[in-house]
């Protein structure tokens, strides 16, 4: 195992690295922007380098600064934590180029799994069905053509990246000519790559997700599903593990799908496979997440693995060494995203000073947030404050728990989504486990939020 | 203020100043500017001058002079890019007082005969800082005399750090 890691990365997700460091007693160094002198993760750092100005493009997205300070510092391993350089492969192989070790998938694995429509067609000759969608599209002319083939309603996404940026629903020729301008330029903006492809849009769709770990030596398991359908424009509000979609033997066919096809593909580390689930129950992959995400805690409450050791442990090099039947998942368990960002507001990010932070406790609450009271929260990043994770024995449980969680919970000064939390909890679509991914984008924030405070 | 006025001025200070900040802080633009309706909001980067500028300018061409004197307090959300200026450049102001510090993380490097007494111009060479075998320059941000130097040939520095200090010629 290493025995000093440097934390590419800021917020709660730089918190949650230090504190699996801690527990194996890897010296931590923590890599920060002149705008988070003040974070929480610094603070508590063996050691912290300033890597450079609040702008991401020259701190933490820049890899050459990031390698000097690991190389400085003293540093064996990078852990690059979500977002920003986690799974660009170029940084990977930097990284190795300078006898450091990357904590995720290895350069040319990241390198595989990179095209998003490629990795679909490697998948599907690994057996998991996919959505019918186009390969990397040329020009306008044959986007219209592919459209028409594949049949309307389409979804435009970019080849790199997630997060709903470059990405629009169309339902015509004359909405698809439109939205292909705009998704470029925002695909370029984001992930510096212009690329597009299109998926049929599946109506009344959810978001359900496997969690994988793969060793160097090919040994893989699943650690259950995890069921995002509560999103506003393509980004995950509430997830929840077990999907309230799926019986257990569909549970059990998705799970053993997914992890038998990434091992057969030559997958390795922690990693997430993403599904549409039709109204039928039927799955279709959509893309692999090559880094540990936000809502790893969800599965982590149910197994009782800590997912960023593991992910150590694999990158240094271990055996997995134990097996499927050595994974047990217990219970159900809830993360409600805390987001800087007024609801009433078109969801507009916030920033300021949190006045007063006081998170919940009791019986399966877990809050992992980077906030104190009298923190800053910087205007440059995104607007994730912490998350909130609750578990129970089962959905009731857990779903009372909650309530009990988020009324408990303070986040003063700046204005956040918990009211948003709080509605949904009283809503029947969310209670009968019945969420949709664009129920949110089509009926509205507001209608949740006035339907609890009507009741 | 007319109705369309106020209408005008919510509508820059709700939708078009969160995405300028957002458009600013990802470019390396120093300014930008949008007018409609005869009102302009200008974003400015707090730091250019090494004095905290003030950051949002929202005000009527028709009424420049009254506007000016209110600033931009009062509008929604014009505390926003105000928390943009706190967390901005620190080290710009301190440029403008002959505080020298390293633009990158690395080991630093003495450009020979650099020392306490040493005489320079404004963008004069004072050495490097070593970012995986590509160097970067430090340079002098005054005229004047080197007054200190708080770094060693060899040794790690990070992003900000205080290399040293050049005491500006009095004018």
């Amino acid at each position: 195992m290493f025995s000093k890691v440097l934390i590419a990365n800021r917020g709660e997700i730089a918190l949650r690295i230090l504190r699996a460091c801690r527990r194996l007693g890897i010296t931590s160094v923590v890599a920060y922007s002149e705008a988070d002198r003040e974070s929480r993760a610094v603070q508590l750092a063996d050691e912290a380098i300033c890597v450079g100005p609040p702008e991401s493009r020259r701190s933490y997205l820049n890899a050459p600064s990031l390698l000097s300070a690991a190389l400085l510092s003293g540093c064996e391993a990078i852990h690059p934590g979500y977002g920003f350089l986690s799974e660009d492969d170029t940084f990977a192989e930097m990284t190795r180029a300078h006898g450091l070790a990357f904590i995720g998938p290895p350069p040319e694995v990241l390198e595989r799994f990179a095209s998003k429509a490629g990795t679909r067609t490697l998948l599907a000759k690994h057996g998991l069905p996919t959505i019918p969608g186009s390969g990397l599209l040329r020009d306008d002319a044959q986007a219209l053509s592919e459209a028409e083939r594949i049949g309307y309603p389409v979804l435009i996404k970019p080849s790199a990246g997630g997060g709903g940026k470059g990405m629009r629903m169309v339902r015509s020729p004359r909405e698809l000519q439109q939205a292909m301008t705009v998704c470029r330029s925002e695909a370029l903006a984001a992930f510096g790559d212009d690329s597009l492809y299109l998926e049929k849009w599946l109506e009344e769709n959810r978001h359900v997700e496997v969690q994988v770990i793969v060793d160097r030596f090919g040994n893989g398991v699943h650690i259950g599903e995890r069921d995002c359908s509560v999103q506003r424009r393509h980004q995950k509000i509430v997830e929840e593990a077990p999907s309230p979609a799926l019986d257990q033997g569909r549970r059990e066919e998705l799970a053993d799908n997914a992890i038998r096809a990434v091992v057969a593909a030559g997958y390795e580390n922690l990693g997430t496979l993403e599904f549409l689930l039709d109204r039928d129950g039927n799955h279709y992959f959509i893309e692999i997440n090559c880094r540990i995400q936000v809502e790893h805690p969800v599965t982590e409450m149910l197994s009782g693995l800590d997912l960023v050791v593991e992910q150590m442990r694999i990158a240094a090099g271990e055996p997995l060494g134990y097996g499927q039947q050595d994974v047990v998942l217990r219970g159900h368990a809830i993360e409600f995203r805390i987001n800087a960002e007024d609801t009433e507001h078109d969801f507009r990010p916030q920033a300021g000073v949190v006045e007063n932070y006081l998170p919940p406790g009791g019986p399966g609450v877990r809050m992992d947030s980077h906030l104190y009271s009298g923190y800053e929260v910087p205007p440059y990043y995104d607007s994730l404050l912490g998350k909130l994770i609750v578990w129970g024995p089962d959905r009731t449980a857990a779903i009372a728990r909650s309530r009990v969680a988020l009324d408990e919970l303070i986040v003063d000064g700046i204005v956040t989504n918990i009211p948003l939390h709080r509605a949904l909890l009283s809503h029947s679509t969310f209670l009968d486990g019945e969420f949709t991914t664009n129920l949110l984008d089509r009926v509205g924030s507001g209608a949740f939020l006035a339907a609890s405070r009507a009741a | 203020m007319d109705d369309e006025g106020r209408r005008t001025i919510a509508r820059l200070a709700g939708d078009t100043l969160p995405r300028l900040i957002e458009r600013l802080t990802k470019s390396e633009l120093g300014e930008l500017e949008v007018r409609e309706n005869g009102w302009r909001i200008r974003l400015r980067r707090p730091f250019l001058n090494g004095e905290p500028a003030e950051a949002a300018d929202v005000r009527s061409g028709r009424d420049r002079a009254r506007a000016a004197g209110a600033g931009a307090t009062g509008q929604p959300h014009a505390d926003r890019p105000a928390i943009a200026s706190r967390a901005g450049h620190p080290q710009r102001a301190e440029a403008a007082r002959g505080l020298v510090t390293s633009p990158g993380v690395g080991f630093f490097v003495a450009r020979d005969g650099v020392g306490v007494g040493f005489k320079v111009s404004s963008g004069d060479l004072l050495g490097h800082v070593d970012v995986l075998g590509v160097r970067q320059e430090i340079v002098a941000p005054v005229e004047g005399v080197v007054a200190a130097v708080d770094v060693e040939a060899g040794q790690a520095i990070e992003y900000g750090q205080p290399v040293a200090r050049v005491e500006a010629n009095v004018q």
